[in-house]
C-alpha cells in the first residue's frame, strides 16, 4: 500500500513523516491552520517551535527598530537579507502593514525618508526559502515573472512569491483542499497578483481558462505521482524554455528506499518528460529527506557557433 | 479546422490556416515562437466576450463539468457551421457533438496548438492586452473559488469529522476532570474512590453528599445500588480522610457539576453523531459501528475519499506509523488500525483478530463505496455482510476446536517449545550429547549457577545452551571443539584462550580475569534463557499486546 492519494478534505495519511519519529520539530502546524487540511496531509511539521530563521533575537518587538537592521538585496532578485542580530531572509511586503501568517515585519527607512516594509521568510515553513538558503543557483522566480504554484496550501509561501514577483508579475496558486483553500482565497484578496484556484492539480484542464502561459512552475504537491502532475501542468502552461522548481519529499514517494534513490528516480522521470534538471539541493537542515530540483522545460537546442 | 479557446475574458474561435503542420506535433511549437509566425498559423475568427463576472462564472462552472454553456452553444452555432472543432477537453467535445452536431477533435496536436495559442494569446486577439486579461482572470478565479467553497460537496462529512473530533476531546477532558474530582475529594473521603468506580456516579454521589458526615442521613438509592450504598455509609463513619471546610466542598461540588454537565453534553453529542452516521453511511455504521465508522471517515477526509481506498488500506488506516516503520525495516506490516476497535474484531480470539480484521476491512470498503456512491438508503447490505462475517468468525473458532490437539498450523505442539533449538544447526543437538562439559575449566562454576537458578531445567537443555555459547565465543575454534572429545585438559583450553588473547594483543596475564568475565557473561545468558523458557507463552502474548499498542 502506498500513501493514499486522496487530496481532499483533511485527506490522507498524516504525513509519511510518521515513521522515524525523532527530531521533534515543533509539532505540526496546529489545528486547521497551515498546511493542515491539505493534500494528503503533508505533515510538514515545520514551523512554530523550530528555531525561526531569525527575528526571535530581540524578543517582543522582533527586528523592529529599523536603525539597527540593514536590509541588503540577496543574490536572487526580489529576495533580501535583513542583517540585524541574526540574519534573516526577507521579502519586500507588497501590502505594507499586513502580515499574512503572523510573521515578523521589519520597517526600514530609506535615505529619502520613505519607509519600506519587509516580511521575514521562515525557511522552516517554506521549502522555497529553504532552497534559497540551501544555496540554489537560480530560483527563476523574479520580479515580473509569471508563476504557477502547485500545492499552494494556505498561501504562506505564495505570499512571499507574490512579494518577489511584485505588481507586474502574477502567481497562479493551485490548491485542492477546501480547508486551506479558504485561507488562500483570503490571502489573495489582499494581493491582486495572486490568482487562487481551488482545483486538483492533476486536472489542469479544469483551470485552463484561468491560467495563461507562465515562466516558472513551482511544485510542492508531495504526491507519489508529482512528476507526472508537474509534466501535465507544464504541457498546458509552461512556455518553452521556461523553468520549474519542484520540491521532492522522499517519504511521500517511497518510504522504503533511501532518499537519495528516490531523488534519482524522480529526476529520471522528469528527464523523460522533456524537463532538463539543472541542479538539485537538499533542504537540510530545514526539512528532512527533502530535495529541491530546479531545471528547464523544452530548452532550445544550443546553436553551434 | 477551428480551435475553441477559452479565456477569462470570453470564448475565442481560431481558424487554423495551415492544417498540414498539425501532423508534425513535435515541431508545432516553433510556429508559435514569434507573433508573426503564429499569425500565419492561426487567425482569430470570432470572439464572444463575457458581459460581466456572473456570466463568466456561469460559463466557467459549465466548463468544469465539461458541458457547453448556453452562450457557448449559441456562439458555436453561429460561427462553426460545417467545420471540425478542436477542443481542449474531450468530454466537452463529446457534449458539443451530441448537442450541436459539430465534429470535435481532441488529440496531442490539438494540445500543442492550444499551448501555442496560449503563448501568443495577446498577440492573436487584437484588443485584448495582457493587462486587460489579468483583472478578468483575477475576478473570475475569486468568484469561482468562492463558489467552490460555498458548495463544498463533503459538507455532511465535515459535520461528522468535527463531531467525532469533539467527542474525543470531550472524553479526554471528562476523564481529566473526573480524576481531579477523585483526587480532590479523596482528601476528605479517600475510601469512596474504591467503593464507586464509575466517574459519573462518583461525581453524583459527591454532589449529593458534600461532607461525608451527611452520608448516613442521605438516601443514595437513586444513584447507587443498595450494597454500594451500604458500603459507602459504613466507610463514611470510619473514614480516615481529613476534614474540609464548607467553602472547599462548595468548589468540589462545582467541579462535580462541570463533570456531570460535560457527561450530559457528551451523551447528546453521541446521539447526534449516531443519527448523522446512520443517514450518511448506514452500511458502514452497520458493519463497524458509529464511532469507528466516524473515525474512518475523519481519517480519510471524507466519505468519498475513503471510498477511493482499497480494503487493505482501510484495514490499517490509523496505523500509519507502524506501517511505515514496518515497510522501512522490512518487518511484518500491522494487521489492524482503527478497525481494531470494531466489535467484530473485539469478539474474535487474539489468534483470529488479524484474519477477521482483513475480512471486515474488505467488507467495510465495499460498504463505504455503497454508501458514498450507491443509491440505497438503508443498511440492509451492511447487516447482510455483518451476518456473513459473524458466520466466518464462528467458522474460524469452530476450526480451532477441531484441531485442539495441534497448534494452529496443524503441526505438533512440541515444535513450538523446541523453537529455539531449531534455530541452530541440527548437528549441534547431537553434538551436545557427546560433549563433556567437565572439559571446560569454567563449567563447574557455571553448572552450579545453573542448578541454583532452575533445578527443573533438563540437563540436555543446559548442554545445548553451553554448546551454543561455546560456538559463539569461538567461532573460529570450531575445529578445536570437535577435537575436545570430552577429555580435553583445562590447560589445553587455556592455551586456546591465550592464543586468542594474543591475537587481540592483550597481556597474557589478563587471561584469568578474562575467563572470569566470560563466566559472568555466561551466567547472565543462562538467566535470560531460563526466563525465556518460563515465559514463552506470556511473552507471545506480550508481543501481541505490543502490536496492539503500536496500532
Amino acid at each position: 500500500m502506498r500513501p493514499p492519494r486522496g487530496r481532499g478534505g483533511g485527506g490522507g495519511f498524516r504525513g509519511g513523516r510518521g515513521d522515524g519519529g525523532g527530531r521533534g520539530r515543533g509539532g505540526g502546524r496546529g489545528g486547521g491552520g497551515g498546511r493542515g487540511g491539505g493534500s494528503a496531509m503533508r505533515g510538514r511539521g515545520g514551523g512554530r517551535g523550530g528555531g525561526r530563521g531569525g527575528g526571535r533575537g530581540r524578543g517582543g518587538g522582533g527586528m523592529k527598530g529599523g536603525s539597527k537592521v540593514v536590509v541588503e538585496p540577496h543574490r536572487h532578485e526580489g529576495v533580501f537579507i535583513a542583517k540585524g542580530k541574526e540574519d534573516a531572509l526577507v521579502t519586500k511586503n507588497l501590502v505594507a502593514g499586513e502580515a499574512v501568517y503572523n510573521e515578523k515585519r521589519i520597517s526600514v527607512q530609506n535615505e529619502d525618508g520613505t519607509k519600506v516594509e519587509y516580511r521575514i521568510w521562515n525557511p522552516f515553513r517554506s521549502k522555497l526559502a529553504a532552497a534559497v538558503l540551501g544555496g540554489v543557483d537560480n530560483i527563476w522566480i523574479k520580479p515580473g515573472a509569471r508563476v504557477l504554484y502547485l500545492g499552494a496550501a494556505s498561501g504562506t509561501t505564495v505570499s512571499h512569491v507574490s512579494d518577489i514577483v511584485g505588481p507586474n508579475g502574477v502567481v497562479y496558486a493551485v490548491e485542492f483542499s477546501h480547508r486551506s483553500g479558504r485561507d488562500l482565497v483570503n490571502m489573495a484578496k489582499k494581493r491582486t497578483n495572486v490568482i487562487p484556484i481551488i482545483e486538483d492539480a492533476r486536472h489542469p484542464a479544469k483551470y485552463r481558462m484561468l491560467v495563461g502561459m507562465v515562466d516558472v512552475i513551482f511544485s510542492d504537491v508531495a504526491q507519489p505521482d508529482q512528476a507526472r502532475i508537474l509534466a501535465l501542468n507544464a504541457s498546458y502552461f509552461l512556455k518553452a524554455g521556461g523553468h520549474f522548481v519542484i520540491s521532492i519529499k522522499a517519504n511521500c514517494i517511497d518510504s522504503t528506499v533511501p532518499a537519495e534513490a528516490v531523488f534519482q528516480s524522480e529526476v529520471k522521470k522528469l528527464q523523460q518528460e522533456q524537463f532538463k534538471p539543472f541542479e538539485q539541493v537538499t533542504l537540510e537542515p530545514f526539512e528532512r529527506d527533502h530535495a529541491c530540483v530546479v531545471g528547464g522545460y523544452r530548452m532550445p537546442k544550443k546553436q553551434k557557433a | 479546422m477551428l480551435v475553441l479557446f477559452e479565456t477569462p475574458a470570453g470564448f475565442a474561435l481560431f481558424k487554423v490556416l495551415d492544417e498540414g503542420k498539425l501532423s508534425k506535433v513535435e515541431g508545432l511549437w516553433q510556429e508559435f515562437n514569434s507573433a508573426e509566425s503564429a499569425r500565419q498559423m492561426v487567425k482569430l475568427k470570432a470572439f464572444s466576450k463575457f458581459e460581466n463576472t456572473s456570466e463568466a462564472l456561469k460559463a466557467a462552472t459549465c466548463l468544469l463539468e465539461s458541458k457547453p454553456s448556453k452562450d457557448l452553444r449559441k456562439f458555436l452555432r453561429t460561427h462553426c457551421d460545417g467545420e471540425t472543432l478542436a477542443v481542449a477537453d474531450s468530454k466537452l467535445g463529446n457534449a458539443i457533438k451530441d448537442k450541436l452536431k459539430i465534429e470535435c477533435v481532441h488529440n496531442n496536436a490539438v494540445m500543442e496548438l492550444m499551448r501555442g495559442v496560449r503563448s501568443q494569446l495577446t498577440e492573436l486577439i487584437s484588443g485584448l492586452a495582457g493587462q486587460d486579461l489579468q483583472p478578468m482572470s483575477l475576478g473570475l478565479s475569486h468568484s469561482l473559488s468562492r463558489y467552490k467553497l460555498k458548495f463544498s460537496a463533503d459538507k455532511v462529512d465535515t459535520m461528522i469529522i468535527q463531531a467525532i473530533g469533539l467527542l474525543d476531546d470531550l472524553d479526554k477532558e471528562l476523564n481529566t476532570y473526573a480524576m481531579r474530582v477523585r483526587e480532590w475529594y479523596g482528601w476528605h473521603f479517600p475510601e469512596l474512590a474504591k467503593i464507586i468506580q464509575d466517574n459519573i456516579l462518583y461525581a453524583k454521589a459527591v454532589k449529593l453528599m458534600g461532607d461525608r458526615s451527611n452520608a448516613a442521613k442521605l438516601d443514595f438509592s437513586e444513584i447507587l445500588p443498595e450494597e454500594v450504598e451500604a458500603q459507602l455509609k459504613e466507610a463514611a463513619m470510619i473514614s480516615m480522610g481529613t476534614e474540609v471546610s464548607d467553602l472547599d466542598l462548595l468548589n468540589i461540588k462545582e467541579l462535580c457539576d462541570q463533570v456531570l454537565s460535560l457527561a450530559e453534553y457528551r451523551a447528546q453529542l453521541y446521539d447526534y453523531l449516531k443519527s448523522r452516521m446512520n443517514t450518511v453511511a448506514p452500511n458502514l455504521t452497520a458493519l463497524v459501528g458509529e464511532l469507528v465508522g466516524a473515525r474512518l471517515i475523519a481519517h480519510g477526509g471524507s466519505l468519498l475519499n475513503l471510498a477511493k481506498q482499497p480494503g487493505s488500506t482501510v484495514q490499517i488506516l490509523g496505523a500509519e506509523k507502524a506501517l511505515f516503520r514496518a515497510l522501512k525495516t522490512k518487518h511484518a506490516t500491522p494487521k489492524y488500525g482503527l478497525i481494531y476497535h470494531a466489535s467484530l474484531v473485539g469478539q474474535a480470539a487474539p489468534k483470529h483478530k488479524g484474519k477477521i480484521s482483513r475480512s471486515l476491512a474488505s467488507k467495510t470498503a465495499l460498504a463505504i463505496r455503497y454508501d458514498a456512491l450507491g443509491d440505497g438508503q438503508d443498511n440492509s447490505m451492511g447487516l447482510e455482510n455483518r451476518a456473513k462475517l459473524e458466520a466466518r468468525l464462528r467458522n474460524l473458532e469452530g476450526k480451532e476446536l477441531g484441531r485442539a490437539a495441534g497448534s494452529a498450523k496443524g503441526k505438533p505442539k512440541i515444535e513450538v517449545y523446541d523453537k529455539d533449538r531449531k534455530k541452530g544447526p541440527g548437528a549441534m543437538i547431537t553434538a551436545a550429547k557427546t560433549y563433556n562439559p567437565a572439559a571446560d575449566s569454567i563449567l563447574g562454576l557455571m553448572e552450579n549457577a545453573a542448578s541454583k537458578d532452575d533445578e527443573e531445567k533438563p540437563m540436555e537443555e543446559v548442554a545445548v545452551g553451553q554448546e551454543k555459547k561455546e560456538k559463539k565465543k569461538k567461532k573460529s575454534k570450531k575445529a578445536d571443539d570437535e577435537r575436545t572429545n570430552g577429555n580435553v585438559e583445562a590447560e589445553n583450553e587455556e592455551s586456546v584462550k591465550k592464543e586468542k588473547k594474543k591475537r587481540k594483543k592483550q597481556v597474557v596475564e589478563a587471561g584469568g580475569e578474562n575467563v572470569e568475565a566470560g563466566e559472568k557473561k555466561k551466567k547472565k545468558r543462562k538467566h535470560s534463557e531460563a526466563n525465556e523458557e518460563e515465559s514463552e507463552v506470556p511473552s507471545k502474548k506480550e508481543k501481541k499486546k505490543k502490536k496492539k499498542n503500536d496500532d
